[in-house]
């Protein structure tokens, strides 16, 4: 089997653009969470989320090809496009034949989907948009990726809610391992900022109204965000031989189902999924220093996340730093276990652990150490980045120091 | 609420409470497909089997009826399921239908208020 290592990362996020503002945000704690201002708010409960806002799709697309794209399939591959160059990949026709483009996303186009049933049921309009289907197929973003790289091998997109992301990453790097293609781009994207997403997300009763406060016994729930992660994966052989920058070898991955509970979290479940990412990368529990949380702020699941933790870890569970990303980055759905594999990746190049950010106050519920709102330097041979869907679906991803 | 109670009979606000209980007993009746006869006041939400999604879709149908807003997290609502109702934690909102009733009412009538004022 080969080995699989992150030779490209790219990120379009609630802090940032960049991969350099992006990692400096998650080590500043500094929170992307604030007033809503991309959509109108006025019938809205729930004024915050964690937007994107330094992105213009004028800069990125013509506005011929923009006219084809939904927000969550621009933010795909201008991430795409980031990892490729980051991974100095050269897009032979050799490469783009074999190539896989996998991309989560839990949902699709929602913002033209609420734009054109706005414009339907609201505004009695007579037709919709004939772009309207091929910008919010839930396939968009990867067909998109695919389209505008030129990549033509095993191409998909995985919906699994908030696991999305990570079993993206986790098909790829499967694939990659088998050898059924060298190199894969994979991650994940979302755009549910929308007035009907919202909606249905204060209806399920979990949004904060203030901020997300992962792990934190003051947490008030979570809150939305949007963004894109994508990477470059390839053989470790190949990136060797090319000299490409190497961030971190990915070495297991995990899944199970809960088959309980369509939203709430499962411990068993979610740390059956967490042993077998451990058994798939052949370490064990001890040799775990670092678990980049799902931990979305919400009463139960960072509760439950924690009794996972000391089932999958037992007694190394109180050696091990954990922390979220929500509270900087909000829960990007899709997007979310892509972003988070981001900043783990980058905490293993960097020897460095993000911190939960918004911290206040310890919860008995949850009682590991959480690197609450400052960074911590640290060194990290292994770690592992979770991902707890609704649905049932949990997905876990292990990687190594390069 | 002070202003409300002077300004309604006292019959019409007794005949609005027997609505309330027979409007909110049939909502969770429905949503947990169970005979209405079965819920009385006293009937603890706990003990009819109910899981979190489902008290927020009772929420969610009490709100519908009387276009009110009932303030509940979704961790209370898991308190308030059978699944988790050993767990502790803060005091819950409401615990019987009637108090589910008691709470509609309260937030009926503080909707009708300022009408009542003018």
């Amino acid at each position: 089997m080969n080995r699989v290592v992150i030779t490209g990362i790219g990120v379009v996020s609630p802090i940032g653009s960049t991969r350099e503002k992006f990692w400096s945000g998650l080590i500043e704690a500094r929170s992307g969470i604030g007033p809503i201002t991309i959509i109108p708010t006025e019938r809205l409960n729930t004024k915050i989320a964690a937007q994107v806002l330094d992105f213009d799709p004028a800069q990125h697309f013509d506005p011929k090809k923009l006219g084809m794209l939904d927000r969550f399939a621009q933010f795909a591959v201008v991430a795409a496009r980031a990892a490729v160059q980051d991974a100095q990949l050269d897009i032979t026709e050799e490469i783009a034949l074999q190539a896989a483009t996998i991309v989560g996303n839990g949902a699709g186009g929602m913002n033209t989907l609420d734009d054109s049933y706005f414009k339907l049921y609201g505004q009695n309009a007579t037709r919709a948009h004939p772009l309207s289907i091929p910008r919010l197929m839930a396939n968009a973003a990867c067909s998109q990726v695919s389209m505008d790289l030129g990549l033509k091998g095993p191409t998909f997109t995985i919906a699994s809610a908030c696991a999305s992301g990570t079993h993206a990453i986790g098909q790829a790097f499967q694939m990659v391992r088998l050898g059924q293609t060298p190199v894969a781009l994979a991650g994940g994207t979302e755009a549910c900022i929308t007035v009907g997403t919202i909606k249905g997300w204060e209806a399920l009763r979990v949004l904060s109204t203030d901020t997300c406060r992962p792990f934190s016994r003051t947490r008030t729930g979570l809150v939305l965000g949007e963004g894109a992660a994508m990477f470059v994966l390839e053989t470790r052989e190949r990136a060797v031989a090319r000299g490409a920058p190497i961030y971190a070898e990915l070495s297991g991955f995990g899944m199970s189902a809960d088959a309980g509970d369509i939203t709430a979290i499962d411990p068993d479940g979610a740390a059956r999924a967490m042993r077998a990412a451990l058994i798939d990368a052949r370490v064990n529990p001890e040799d775990i220093d670092y678990v980049n949380a799902h931990g979305t702020g919400t009463a139960l699941n960072d509760k439950g996340e924690t009794i996972a933790l000391h089932k999958a870890f037992g007694a190394s569970a109180e050696h091990l730093a954990v922390s979220s990303r929500k509270g900087v980055l909000g829960h990007s759905l899709g997007a979310a276990g892509a972003l988070e594999f981001a900043a783990t990746a980058l905490a293993l190049h960097h020897q460095t652990i993000p911190p939960t950010a918004n911290y206040e106050e310890a919860d008995p519920d949850c009682d590991l150490d959480y690197v609450p709102n400052t960074a911590r330097n640290s060194p990290i041979q292994n770690a592992m980045s979770s991902s707890f869907a609704f649905g049932g679906l949990n997905a876990v991803l292990v990687l190594d120091r390069a | 609420m002070a202003v409300l109670e002077s300004g309604v009979d006292q019959t019409e606000a007794a005949g609005n409470a027997v609505a309330v209980i027979d409007d909110v007993r049939s909502i969770i009746a429905k949503s947990l497909n169970i005979p209405v006869e079965r819920l009385t006041p006293e009937t603890r939400l706990d003990e009819l089997g109910a899981e979190s999604l489902d008290v927020i879709e009772i929420v969610f149908g009490l709100e519908e009826k009387f276009d009110i807003t009932i303030p509940l997290k979704a961790d209370e609502a898991t308190r308030l399921a059978a699944a988790d109702n050993k767990s502790g934690g803060p005091e819950m909102p409401f615990s019987t239908v009637g108090d589910v009733a008691d709470i509609v009412q309260k937030l009926v009538d503080a909707k009708v208020s300022p009408k009542v004022a003018q």
